[in-house]
Protein backbone atom coordinates (compact mmCIF):
# COMPACT_ATOMS: atom_id res chain seq x y z
CA UNK A 1 0.00 0.00 0.00
CA UNK A 2 1.28 3.39 -0.97
CA UNK A 3 1.62 6.07 1.69
CA UNK A 4 2.29 9.61 0.56
CA UNK A 5 1.15 13.18 1.03
CA UNK A 6 0.23 14.64 -2.35
CA UNK A 7 -0.30 18.37 -2.63
CA UNK A 8 -3.79 19.29 -3.90
CA UNK A 9 -4.30 21.90 -6.61
CA UNK A 10 -4.12 25.54 -5.53
CA UNK A 11 -7.08 27.88 -5.71
CA UNK A 12 -9.83 25.44 -4.74
CA UNK A 13 -10.57 26.74 -1.28
CA UNK A 14 -9.52 30.33 -1.87
CA UNK A 15 -9.63 32.33 -5.04
CA UNK A 16 -6.56 34.38 -5.83
CA UNK A 17 -8.28 36.88 -8.06
CA UNK A 18 -7.81 40.57 -7.38
CA UNK A 19 -9.87 41.60 -4.33
CA UNK A 20 -10.27 45.09 -5.74
CA UNK A 21 -12.75 43.76 -8.25
CA UNK A 22 -14.99 42.46 -5.51
CA UNK A 23 -14.63 45.72 -3.60
CA UNK A 24 -15.63 47.74 -6.66
CA UNK A 25 -18.76 45.67 -7.18
CA UNK A 26 -19.83 45.73 -3.55
CA UNK A 27 -19.12 49.41 -3.09
CA UNK A 28 -21.01 50.56 -6.14
CA UNK A 29 -23.87 48.22 -5.36
CA UNK A 30 -24.28 49.28 -1.75
CA UNK A 31 -23.80 53.01 -2.37
CA UNK A 32 -26.24 52.93 -5.25
CA UNK A 33 -28.78 51.10 -3.11
CA UNK A 34 -28.44 53.51 -0.18
CA UNK A 35 -28.59 56.63 -2.34
CA UNK A 36 -31.57 55.32 -4.31
CA UNK A 37 -33.52 54.38 -1.19
CA UNK A 38 -32.76 57.61 0.66
CA UNK A 39 -33.52 59.70 -2.40
CA UNK A 40 -36.87 58.11 -3.14
CA UNK A 41 -37.99 58.16 0.50
CA UNK A 42 -36.93 61.80 0.81
CA UNK A 43 -38.80 62.71 -2.32
CA UNK A 44 -41.92 60.99 -1.07
CA UNK A 45 -41.70 62.59 2.39
CA UNK A 46 -41.04 65.98 0.87
CA UNK A 47 -44.00 65.68 -1.46
CA UNK A 48 -46.40 64.56 1.26
CA UNK A 49 -45.42 66.89 4.11
CA UNK A 50 -46.53 70.27 2.71
CA UNK A 51 -49.80 68.75 1.55
CA UNK A 52 -50.81 67.90 5.08
CA UNK A 53 -53.05 70.82 6.15
CA UNK A 54 -51.31 73.42 8.28
CA UNK A 55 -53.62 72.89 11.25
CA UNK A 56 -51.98 69.54 12.01
CA UNK A 57 -48.56 71.15 12.01
CA UNK A 58 -49.90 73.92 14.25
CA UNK A 59 -51.27 71.33 16.66
CA UNK A 60 -47.95 69.51 16.75
CA UNK A 61 -46.09 72.77 17.37
CA UNK A 62 -48.52 73.72 20.12
CA UNK A 63 -47.70 70.51 21.97
CA UNK A 64 -43.99 71.45 22.02
CA UNK A 65 -42.56 74.22 24.23
CA UNK A 66 -42.66 77.56 22.43
CA UNK A 67 -39.52 78.68 20.62
CA UNK A 68 -40.52 82.32 20.40
CA UNK A 69 -39.32 83.57 23.75
CA UNK A 70 -37.32 86.73 24.35
CA UNK A 71 -35.00 87.88 27.15
CA UNK A 72 -37.10 89.08 30.05
CA UNK A 73 -35.85 92.66 30.00
CA UNK A 74 -37.26 95.88 28.60
CA UNK A 75 -34.71 95.83 25.82
CA UNK A 76 -35.53 92.19 25.14
CA UNK A 77 -39.21 92.86 24.75
CA UNK A 78 -38.67 95.97 22.59
CA UNK A 79 -36.38 94.10 20.24
CA UNK A 80 -38.94 91.32 19.96
CA UNK A 81 -41.71 93.79 19.19
CA UNK A 82 -39.64 95.37 16.40
CA UNK A 83 -38.78 91.99 14.95
CA UNK A 84 -42.42 90.98 15.02
CA UNK A 85 -43.46 94.22 13.29
CA UNK A 86 -40.92 93.69 10.52
CA UNK A 87 -42.05 90.07 10.14
CA UNK A 88 -45.70 91.04 9.81
CA UNK A 89 -44.85 93.69 7.22
CA UNK A 90 -42.85 91.30 5.08
CA UNK A 91 -45.31 88.43 5.53
CA UNK A 92 -48.03 90.57 4.03
CA UNK A 93 -45.99 90.60 0.81
CA UNK A 94 -45.65 86.82 0.71
CA UNK A 95 -48.61 84.48 0.50
CA UNK A 96 -48.29 82.61 3.78
CA UNK A 97 -50.29 79.41 4.30
CA UNK A 98 -53.87 79.61 5.44
CA UNK A 99 -54.13 79.83 9.21
CA UNK A 100 -50.41 80.39 9.89
CA UNK A 101 -49.66 82.97 12.56
CA UNK A 102 -46.07 84.13 12.25
CA UNK A 103 -44.31 84.63 15.59
CA UNK A 104 -40.78 85.84 16.23
CA UNK A 105 -38.51 85.35 19.22
CA UNK A 106 -34.85 85.98 19.89
CA UNK A 107 -32.04 84.86 22.19
CA UNK A 108 -29.13 86.95 23.35
CA UNK A 109 -26.51 84.48 22.17
CA UNK A 110 -23.30 85.07 20.26
CA UNK A 111 -24.38 82.76 17.44
CA UNK A 112 -24.67 84.51 14.08
CA UNK A 113 -27.74 82.72 12.83
CA UNK A 114 -31.53 82.59 12.63
CA UNK A 115 -33.94 79.75 11.94
CA UNK A 116 -37.55 78.96 11.16
CA UNK A 117 -39.33 75.99 12.63
CA UNK A 118 -42.71 74.31 13.03
CA UNK A 119 -45.85 76.27 13.70
CA UNK A 120 -44.87 79.53 12.03
CA UNK A 121 -42.13 80.29 14.56
CA UNK A 122 -38.86 82.11 13.84
CA UNK A 123 -35.92 82.59 16.15
CA UNK A 124 -33.09 85.12 15.78
CA UNK A 125 -29.82 85.06 17.68
CA UNK A 126 -28.20 88.15 19.18
CA UNK A 127 -24.96 87.53 17.33
CA UNK A 128 -26.73 88.06 14.00
CA UNK A 129 -28.69 91.13 15.16
CA UNK A 130 -25.47 92.77 16.32
CA UNK A 131 -23.67 92.13 13.03
CA UNK A 132 -26.23 93.61 10.62
CA UNK A 133 -25.96 97.30 9.80
CA UNK A 134 -29.26 98.10 8.16
CA UNK A 135 -32.92 97.15 8.14
CA UNK A 136 -32.52 95.89 4.59
CA UNK A 137 -30.05 93.20 5.61
CA UNK A 138 -32.22 92.17 8.56
CA UNK A 139 -35.23 92.06 6.24
CA UNK A 140 -33.36 89.74 3.86
CA UNK A 141 -32.80 87.25 6.68
CA UNK A 142 -36.38 87.65 7.82
CA UNK A 143 -37.76 87.13 4.34
CA UNK A 144 -35.58 84.03 3.85
CA UNK A 145 -36.93 82.50 7.04
CA UNK A 146 -40.49 83.51 6.12
CA UNK A 147 -40.01 81.71 2.82
CA UNK A 148 -39.09 78.54 4.73
CA UNK A 149 -42.34 78.92 6.64
CA UNK A 150 -44.30 79.61 3.49
CA UNK A 151 -43.04 76.47 1.74
CA UNK A 152 -43.46 74.36 4.92
CA UNK A 153 -39.80 73.35 4.71
CA UNK A 154 -39.67 72.48 8.40
CA UNK A 155 -42.38 69.85 7.99
CA UNK A 156 -40.74 68.43 4.90
CA UNK A 157 -37.39 68.22 6.69
CA UNK A 158 -39.05 66.50 9.62
CA UNK A 159 -40.68 63.92 7.37
CA UNK A 160 -37.45 63.30 5.49
CA UNK A 161 -35.43 63.10 8.67
CA UNK A 162 -37.71 60.53 10.30
CA UNK A 163 -37.98 58.31 7.24
CA UNK A 164 -34.29 58.38 6.41
CA UNK A 165 -33.34 58.02 10.06
CA UNK A 166 -35.22 54.74 10.22
CA UNK A 167 -33.49 53.42 7.10
CA UNK A 168 -30.02 54.44 8.23
CA UNK A 169 -30.52 52.95 11.67
CA UNK A 170 -31.49 49.62 10.08
CA UNK A 171 -28.29 49.73 8.01
CA UNK A 172 -26.24 50.64 11.10
CA UNK A 173 -27.77 47.83 13.07
CA UNK A 174 -26.85 45.39 10.32
CA UNK A 175 -23.31 46.54 9.81
CA UNK A 176 -22.45 47.58 13.32
CA UNK A 177 -20.26 50.55 14.07
CA UNK A 178 -17.54 49.65 11.62
CA UNK A 179 -16.27 51.53 8.62
CA UNK A 180 -18.80 50.16 6.18
CA UNK A 181 -21.69 51.28 8.37
CA UNK A 182 -20.16 54.72 8.67
CA UNK A 183 -19.62 54.95 4.94
CA UNK A 184 -23.19 54.04 4.02
CA UNK A 185 -24.52 56.36 6.72
CA UNK A 186 -22.47 59.20 5.22
CA UNK A 187 -23.80 58.39 1.78
CA UNK A 188 -27.35 58.65 3.12
CA UNK A 189 -26.63 61.93 4.90
CA UNK A 190 -24.97 63.41 1.83
CA UNK A 191 -28.05 62.56 -0.23
CA UNK A 192 -30.23 64.27 2.36
CA UNK A 193 -28.08 67.38 2.31
CA UNK A 194 -28.81 67.94 -1.36
CA UNK A 195 -32.48 68.32 -0.48
CA UNK A 196 -31.55 70.82 2.22
CA UNK A 197 -29.55 72.86 -0.30
CA UNK A 198 -32.46 72.89 -2.73
CA UNK A 199 -34.66 74.25 0.05
CA UNK A 200 -32.20 77.03 0.81
CA UNK A 201 -32.06 78.06 -2.83
CA UNK A 202 -35.85 78.16 -3.04
CA UNK A 203 -36.04 80.25 0.14
CA UNK A 204 -33.45 82.70 -1.21
CA UNK A 205 -35.47 83.24 -4.35
CA UNK A 206 -38.77 83.82 -2.57
CA UNK A 207 -37.03 86.22 -0.16
CA UNK A 208 -35.64 88.28 -3.02
CA UNK A 209 -39.14 88.88 -4.42
CA UNK A 210 -40.39 90.14 -1.06
CA UNK A 211 -37.36 92.39 -0.51
CA UNK A 212 -37.60 93.86 -3.97
CA UNK A 213 -41.29 94.60 -3.41
CA UNK A 214 -40.72 96.25 -0.01
CA UNK A 215 -37.48 98.16 -0.57
CA UNK A 216 -37.10 98.44 -4.34
CA UNK A 217 -33.47 97.27 -4.37
CA UNK A 218 -31.30 94.40 -3.16
CA UNK A 219 -28.53 96.21 -1.25
CA UNK A 220 -29.62 94.44 1.93
CA UNK A 221 -29.07 91.02 0.41
CA UNK A 222 -25.50 91.86 -0.59
CA UNK A 223 -24.75 93.33 2.80
CA UNK A 224 -25.99 90.12 4.40
CA UNK A 225 -23.67 87.95 2.34
CA UNK A 226 -20.73 90.21 3.16
CA UNK A 227 -21.44 89.45 6.81
CA UNK A 228 -21.62 85.69 6.09
CA UNK A 229 -18.38 85.67 4.21
CA UNK A 230 -16.66 87.55 7.00
CA UNK A 231 -18.01 85.00 9.47
CA UNK A 232 -17.01 81.90 7.56
CA UNK A 233 -13.61 83.30 6.77
CA UNK A 234 -13.20 84.08 3.10
CA UNK A 235 -10.08 81.96 2.83
CA UNK A 236 -11.91 78.86 4.06
CA UNK A 237 -14.44 79.00 1.28
CA UNK A 238 -11.98 80.05 -1.37
CA UNK A 239 -9.81 77.06 -0.52
CA UNK A 240 -12.36 74.88 -2.26
CA UNK A 241 -14.78 73.88 0.47
CA UNK A 242 -16.90 71.20 -1.09
CA UNK A 243 -20.58 71.90 -1.44
CA UNK A 244 -21.82 68.35 -1.19
CA UNK A 245 -21.02 68.12 2.52
CA UNK A 246 -22.90 71.30 3.49
CA UNK A 247 -26.51 72.05 4.32
CA UNK A 248 -26.42 75.39 2.45
CA UNK A 249 -25.03 76.17 -0.98
CA UNK A 250 -21.66 77.94 -0.95
CA UNK A 251 -21.98 81.63 -0.14
CA UNK A 252 -20.31 82.51 -3.42
CA UNK A 253 -22.92 80.60 -5.39
CA UNK A 254 -25.73 82.22 -3.39
CA UNK A 255 -24.35 85.64 -4.26
CA UNK A 256 -24.14 84.66 -7.90
CA UNK A 257 -27.77 83.51 -7.72
CA UNK A 258 -28.86 86.90 -6.36
CA UNK A 259 -27.03 88.76 -9.11
CA UNK A 260 -28.60 86.49 -11.67
CA UNK A 261 -32.08 87.07 -10.24
CA UNK A 262 -31.54 90.82 -10.10
CA UNK A 263 -30.51 90.89 -13.74
CA UNK A 264 -33.41 88.67 -14.79
CA UNK A 265 -36.02 90.71 -12.90
CA UNK A 266 -34.42 94.10 -13.56
CA UNK A 267 -34.10 95.05 -9.88
CA UNK A 268 -31.19 97.32 -8.91
CA UNK A 269 -28.53 95.75 -6.72
CA UNK A 270 -27.58 98.95 -4.93
CA UNK A 271 -29.56 101.60 -3.18
CA UNK A 272 -29.73 103.47 0.10
CA UNK A 273 -30.54 101.12 2.97
CA UNK A 274 -32.94 102.02 5.76
CA UNK A 275 -31.53 102.30 9.29
CA UNK A 276 -32.18 99.62 11.90
CA UNK A 277 -35.21 99.93 14.20
CA UNK A 278 -34.17 101.80 17.40
CA UNK A 279 -33.99 98.97 19.96
CA UNK A 280 -32.03 96.70 17.64
CA UNK A 281 -29.70 99.58 16.74
CA UNK A 282 -29.11 100.17 20.45
CA UNK A 283 -28.32 96.48 20.92
CA UNK A 284 -25.73 96.65 18.15
CA UNK A 285 -24.19 99.85 19.55
CA UNK A 286 -23.89 98.30 22.97
CA UNK A 287 -22.09 95.27 21.57
CA UNK A 288 -19.66 97.49 19.62
CA UNK A 289 -18.83 99.57 22.67
CA UNK A 290 -18.20 96.43 24.71
CA UNK A 291 -15.97 95.04 21.97
CA UNK A 292 -13.94 98.27 21.85
CA UNK A 293 -13.60 98.46 25.62
CA UNK A 294 -12.32 94.87 25.94
CA UNK B 1 -16.14 9.88 -5.72
CA UNK B 2 -17.09 7.97 -2.61
CA UNK B 3 -17.39 10.23 0.41
CA UNK B 4 -17.91 8.70 3.81
CA UNK B 5 -17.05 9.16 7.44
CA UNK B 6 -16.29 5.45 7.69
CA UNK B 7 -12.72 4.38 8.31
CA UNK B 8 -13.14 1.12 6.35
CA UNK B 9 -15.61 0.53 3.55
CA UNK B 10 -16.96 -3.03 3.55
CA UNK B 11 -15.97 -4.93 0.43
CA UNK B 12 -13.24 -2.50 -0.59
CA UNK B 13 -9.55 -2.25 0.05
CA UNK B 14 -7.41 0.85 0.44
CA UNK B 15 -4.43 0.63 -1.91
CA UNK B 16 -3.01 4.13 -1.42
CA UNK B 17 -3.30 6.98 1.06
CA UNK B 18 -2.79 10.45 -0.37
CA UNK B 19 -3.16 12.59 2.73
CA UNK B 20 -5.64 15.09 4.10
CA UNK B 21 -8.04 17.01 1.87
CA UNK B 22 -10.06 19.98 3.04
CA UNK B 23 -12.94 22.00 1.72
CA UNK B 24 -14.08 25.17 3.37
CA UNK B 25 -16.30 28.09 2.61
CA UNK B 26 -17.40 31.28 4.37
CA UNK B 27 -20.92 32.40 3.61
CA UNK B 28 -23.55 34.85 4.71
CA UNK B 29 -27.17 35.56 3.88
CA UNK B 30 -28.24 38.97 2.63
CA UNK B 31 -29.53 41.70 4.91
CA UNK B 32 -33.22 40.99 4.23
CA UNK B 33 -32.95 37.51 5.69
CA UNK B 34 -30.97 38.89 8.63
CA UNK B 35 -33.71 41.35 9.47
CA UNK B 36 -36.32 38.63 9.17
CA UNK B 37 -34.27 36.41 11.47
CA UNK B 38 -34.06 39.23 13.99
CA UNK B 39 -37.83 39.47 14.00
CA UNK B 40 -38.22 35.71 14.18
CA UNK B 41 -36.15 35.81 17.34
CA UNK B 42 -39.21 37.24 19.01
CA UNK B 43 -41.55 34.34 18.23
CA UNK B 44 -39.04 31.50 17.85
CA UNK B 45 -39.17 28.57 15.45
CA UNK B 46 -37.02 27.45 12.56
CA UNK B 47 -35.00 30.08 10.74
CA UNK B 48 -35.40 28.69 7.24
CA UNK B 49 -33.08 31.29 5.77
CA UNK B 50 -30.20 30.31 7.98
CA UNK B 51 -30.91 26.60 7.58
CA UNK B 52 -30.56 27.12 3.84
CA UNK B 53 -27.36 29.07 4.40
CA UNK B 54 -25.74 26.29 6.40
CA UNK B 55 -26.96 23.71 3.90
CA UNK B 56 -25.47 25.59 0.94
CA UNK B 57 -22.23 26.17 2.79
CA UNK B 58 -21.90 22.52 3.67
CA UNK B 59 -22.63 21.44 0.08
CA UNK B 60 -20.06 23.88 -1.23
CA UNK B 61 -17.32 22.77 1.15
CA UNK B 62 -17.94 19.08 0.38
CA UNK B 63 -17.66 19.93 -3.32
CA UNK B 64 -14.35 21.68 -2.73
CA UNK B 65 -13.03 18.77 -0.73
CA UNK B 66 -13.96 16.44 -3.60
CA UNK B 67 -12.21 18.80 -6.04
CA UNK B 68 -9.01 18.65 -3.98
CA UNK B 69 -9.16 14.86 -3.83
CA UNK B 70 -9.72 14.60 -7.57
CA UNK B 71 -6.71 16.80 -8.22
CA UNK B 72 -4.64 14.35 -6.17
CA UNK B 73 -5.84 11.37 -8.16
CA UNK B 74 -7.86 9.79 -5.36
CA UNK B 75 -11.18 8.04 -5.91
CA UNK B 76 -12.60 8.12 -2.38
CA UNK B 77 -12.58 10.27 0.73
CA UNK B 78 -12.86 8.49 4.05
CA UNK B 79 -12.98 9.65 7.67
CA UNK B 80 -14.84 12.82 6.77
CA UNK B 81 -15.33 15.29 9.63
CA UNK B 82 -17.00 18.71 9.81
CA UNK B 83 -16.09 21.82 11.80
CA UNK B 84 -18.24 24.93 11.98
CA UNK B 85 -17.36 28.42 13.18
CA UNK B 86 -19.36 31.61 13.13
CA UNK B 87 -17.50 34.68 11.94
CA UNK B 88 -19.06 37.92 13.07
CA UNK B 89 -22.82 38.11 12.88
CA UNK B 90 -24.70 36.24 10.19
CA UNK B 91 -21.66 34.63 8.54
CA UNK B 92 -20.56 31.03 9.02
CA UNK B 93 -17.49 29.07 8.03
CA UNK B 94 -17.85 25.37 7.37
CA UNK B 95 -14.79 23.14 7.10
CA UNK B 96 -15.06 19.59 5.78
CA UNK B 97 -11.91 17.47 5.87
CA UNK B 98 -11.10 13.86 5.20
CA UNK B 99 -8.59 11.28 4.01
CA UNK B 100 -8.07 11.03 0.28
CA UNK B 101 -7.50 7.37 -0.67
CA UNK B 102 -7.60 5.03 -3.62
CA UNK B 103 -10.10 2.27 -3.09
CA UNK B 104 -10.22 -1.01 -4.98
CA UNK B 105 -12.57 -3.91 -4.67
CA UNK B 106 -11.31 -6.76 -2.57
CA UNK C 1 -13.92 69.94 7.04
CA UNK C 2 -13.95 67.33 9.76
CA UNK C 3 -15.85 65.02 7.45
CA UNK C 4 -13.13 65.30 4.84
CA UNK C 5 -10.48 64.42 7.40
CA UNK C 6 -12.48 61.37 8.48
CA UNK C 7 -12.90 60.27 4.88
CA UNK C 8 -9.15 60.76 4.36
CA UNK C 9 -8.23 58.63 7.37
CA UNK C 10 -10.59 55.92 6.25
CA UNK C 11 -9.13 55.84 2.74
CA UNK C 12 -5.59 55.79 4.13
CA UNK C 13 -6.38 52.83 6.39
CA UNK C 14 -8.05 51.05 3.51
CA UNK C 15 -5.01 51.59 1.27
CA UNK C 16 -2.60 50.41 3.97
CA UNK C 17 -4.81 47.39 4.63
CA UNK C 18 -4.90 46.51 0.95
CA UNK C 19 -1.23 46.96 0.06
CA UNK C 20 0.38 45.77 3.26
CA UNK C 21 -2.20 43.01 3.63
CA UNK C 22 -1.61 41.64 0.14
CA UNK C 23 2.16 41.70 0.65
CA UNK C 24 1.83 39.82 3.95
CA UNK C 25 -0.48 37.30 2.31
CA UNK C 26 1.77 36.68 -0.66
CA UNK C 27 4.79 36.18 1.56
CA UNK C 28 2.88 33.83 3.80
CA UNK C 29 1.74 31.73 0.87
CA UNK C 30 5.29 31.57 -0.51
CA UNK C 31 6.56 30.46 2.90
CA UNK C 32 3.79 27.86 3.19
CA UNK C 33 4.52 26.35 -0.24
CA UNK C 34 8.22 26.24 0.42
CA UNK C 35 7.78 24.54 3.78
CA UNK C 36 5.26 22.08 2.38
CA UNK C 37 7.94 20.92 -0.04
CA UNK C 38 10.49 20.74 2.78
CA UNK C 39 8.20 18.71 5.04
CA UNK C 40 7.07 16.35 2.30
CA UNK C 41 8.78 13.47 4.11
CA UNK C 42 6.67 13.79 7.27
CA UNK C 43 3.39 12.10 6.40
CA UNK C 44 0.09 13.12 7.99
CA UNK C 45 -3.13 11.17 7.65
CA UNK C 46 -6.56 11.20 9.11
CA UNK C 47 -6.86 7.44 9.41
CA UNK C 48 -7.46 6.28 12.91
CA UNK C 49 -5.26 3.21 12.73
CA UNK C 50 -1.73 3.21 11.41
CA UNK C 51 -1.07 1.18 8.29
CA UNK C 52 1.48 -0.98 10.07
CA UNK C 53 -0.25 -2.56 13.05
CA UNK C 54 2.32 -5.16 13.90
CA UNK C 55 5.49 -3.25 14.70
CA UNK C 56 5.57 -1.78 18.21
CA UNK C 57 5.47 1.99 17.98
CA UNK C 58 5.99 4.89 20.27
CA UNK C 59 2.97 7.17 20.10
CA UNK C 60 2.56 10.71 21.35
CA UNK C 61 0.31 13.68 20.65
CA UNK C 62 1.64 16.42 18.40
CA UNK C 63 -0.09 19.64 17.50
CA UNK C 64 0.26 22.88 15.61
CA UNK C 65 -1.65 26.08 16.21
CA UNK C 66 -1.83 29.49 14.60
CA UNK C 67 -3.97 32.63 14.79
CA UNK C 68 -4.22 34.61 11.56
CA UNK C 69 -5.77 38.04 11.64
CA UNK C 70 -7.77 39.90 9.04
CA UNK C 71 -6.61 43.29 7.75
CA UNK C 72 -8.64 46.50 7.45
CA UNK C 73 -9.34 46.01 3.77
CA UNK C 74 -10.61 42.45 4.18
CA UNK C 75 -12.85 43.44 7.09
CA UNK C 76 -14.33 46.33 5.16
CA UNK C 77 -15.06 44.21 2.09
CA UNK C 78 -16.57 41.53 4.33
CA UNK C 79 -18.89 43.97 6.07
CA UNK C 80 -20.20 45.14 2.69
CA UNK C 81 -20.57 41.52 1.62
CA UNK C 82 -22.69 40.92 4.70
CA UNK C 83 -25.38 43.12 3.11
CA UNK C 84 -25.65 41.10 -0.05
CA UNK C 85 -24.84 37.58 1.09
CA UNK C 86 -22.82 34.97 -0.78
CA UNK C 87 -19.21 33.96 -0.63
CA UNK C 88 -16.65 35.87 1.43
CA UNK C 89 -13.67 35.72 -0.88
CA UNK C 90 -11.66 37.91 1.47
CA UNK C 91 -11.97 35.59 4.46
CA UNK C 92 -11.46 32.35 2.55
CA UNK C 93 -7.76 33.02 1.95
CA UNK C 94 -7.40 33.72 5.66
CA UNK C 95 -8.84 30.34 6.59
CA UNK C 96 -6.77 28.47 4.03
CA UNK C 97 -3.54 30.06 5.19
CA UNK C 98 -4.37 29.33 8.82
CA UNK C 99 -5.15 25.68 8.14
CA UNK C 100 -2.11 24.97 6.04
CA UNK C 101 0.10 26.78 8.56
CA UNK C 102 -1.34 24.79 11.46
CA UNK C 103 -0.71 21.51 9.63
CA UNK C 104 2.86 22.57 8.86
CA UNK C 105 3.48 23.39 12.50
CA UNK C 106 2.10 19.99 13.46
CA UNK C 107 4.54 18.35 11.06
CA UNK C 108 7.36 20.48 12.42
CA UNK C 109 6.47 19.38 15.94
CA UNK C 110 6.48 15.75 14.82
CA UNK C 111 9.82 16.05 13.03
CA UNK C 112 11.40 17.84 15.95
CA UNK C 113 10.48 14.90 18.13
CA UNK C 114 11.83 12.40 15.64
CA UNK C 115 8.64 11.11 13.97
CA UNK C 116 7.94 10.66 10.28
CA UNK C 117 4.32 9.61 10.49
CA UNK C 118 1.32 11.31 12.07
CA UNK C 119 -2.07 9.63 12.14
CA UNK C 120 -5.54 10.57 13.31
CA UNK C 121 -5.14 14.27 12.50
CA UNK C 122 -8.06 16.50 13.51
CA UNK C 123 -8.71 20.24 13.14
CA UNK C 124 -10.44 22.70 15.46
CA UNK C 125 -11.27 26.20 14.22
CA UNK C 126 -12.34 29.19 16.28
CA UNK C 127 -12.96 32.81 15.52
CA UNK C 128 -11.53 35.38 17.88
CA UNK C 129 -13.15 38.76 17.40
CA UNK C 130 -11.03 41.60 18.67
CA UNK C 131 -13.57 44.39 18.37
CA UNK C 132 -14.28 44.73 14.71
CA UNK C 133 -11.76 42.48 12.94
CA UNK C 134 -12.04 38.72 13.23
CA UNK C 135 -9.01 36.47 13.62
CA UNK C 136 -9.13 32.76 12.86
CA UNK C 137 -7.47 30.29 15.13
CA UNK C 138 -6.78 26.80 13.80
CA UNK C 139 -5.57 24.00 16.05
CA UNK C 140 -4.39 20.79 14.38
CA UNK C 141 -3.56 17.75 16.47
CA UNK C 142 -2.66 14.15 15.77
CA UNK C 143 -0.74 11.16 17.00
CA UNK C 144 2.88 10.84 15.89
CA UNK C 145 4.31 7.33 15.57
CA UNK C 146 7.95 6.25 15.83
CA UNK C 147 8.68 2.53 15.33
CA UNK C 148 10.54 1.37 18.40
CA UNK C 149 14.22 0.88 18.08
CA UNK C 150 14.57 3.77 15.66
CA UNK C 151 17.23 6.44 16.07
CA UNK C 152 16.88 8.96 18.84
CA UNK C 153 14.26 7.10 20.84
CA UNK C 154 14.49 5.05 24.01
CA UNK C 155 11.16 3.41 24.11
CA UNK C 156 9.26 4.34 27.24
CA UNK C 157 7.16 1.24 27.27
CA UNK C 158 5.41 -0.43 24.41
CA UNK C 159 2.18 0.71 22.97
CA UNK C 160 0.40 -1.54 20.62
CA UNK C 161 -2.22 -0.07 18.43
CA UNK C 162 -3.91 -3.27 17.48
CA UNK C 163 -7.57 -3.98 17.30
CA UNK C 164 -8.21 -7.70 16.99
CA UNK C 165 -11.59 -7.18 15.47
CA UNK C 166 -9.96 -5.41 12.55
CA UNK C 167 -7.39 -8.15 11.91
CA UNK C 168 -9.48 -9.19 8.89
CA UNK C 169 -8.82 -5.81 7.30
CA UNK C 170 -5.12 -5.64 8.10
CA UNK C 171 -3.27 -4.50 5.03
CA UNK C 172 -0.11 -6.08 3.71
CA UNK C 173 2.97 -4.04 4.57
CA UNK C 174 4.02 -1.05 2.45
Amino acid sequence: MKLENRAPAEGINASHENPLKELAWLLTGSLAAVVAIVFSISLAAQWIAPRIPYKYEARLAASLPSFTTAPDTDQGRQVQAELQALADRLASRMQMPEGMIVRVGWRDDRIVNAYATLGGQMVFFGGLLKQLGSEDALAMVMAHELAHLKYRHASAALGRGVAVGVILSVISAELGRNAAGGLLNQAGVVTLLSFSRDQERAADEAALSAIAAEYGHLAGAFELFEVFQRQAGAKFEAAGAVEFLRTHPLTASRRAAIEHWAAANKVPTTGSPRPLPPAIAALREGARRNAKAS
Amino acid sequence: MLVSNLELVPGKRVTAHFGIVQGSTVRAKHVGKDIFAGLKNIVGGELKGYTELMQEAREESIQRMIAEAESMGANAILNVRFATTSIAAGAAEILAYGSAVRLEDI
Amino acid sequence: MLDLIQIGIFLALLAIGYFAGSIVERRHYASIRQRERAYADVLAFMVRFPPDRVTPQRAFLVHGTVVVSSDYFKTFVASLRNLFGGRFRSYETLMERARREALLRLKADARRRGAKLVVCVRFETTTISSGWAPSMEVFAYGTALIPEGEAGAQSSGRSRLLGDGYARYAQPGP
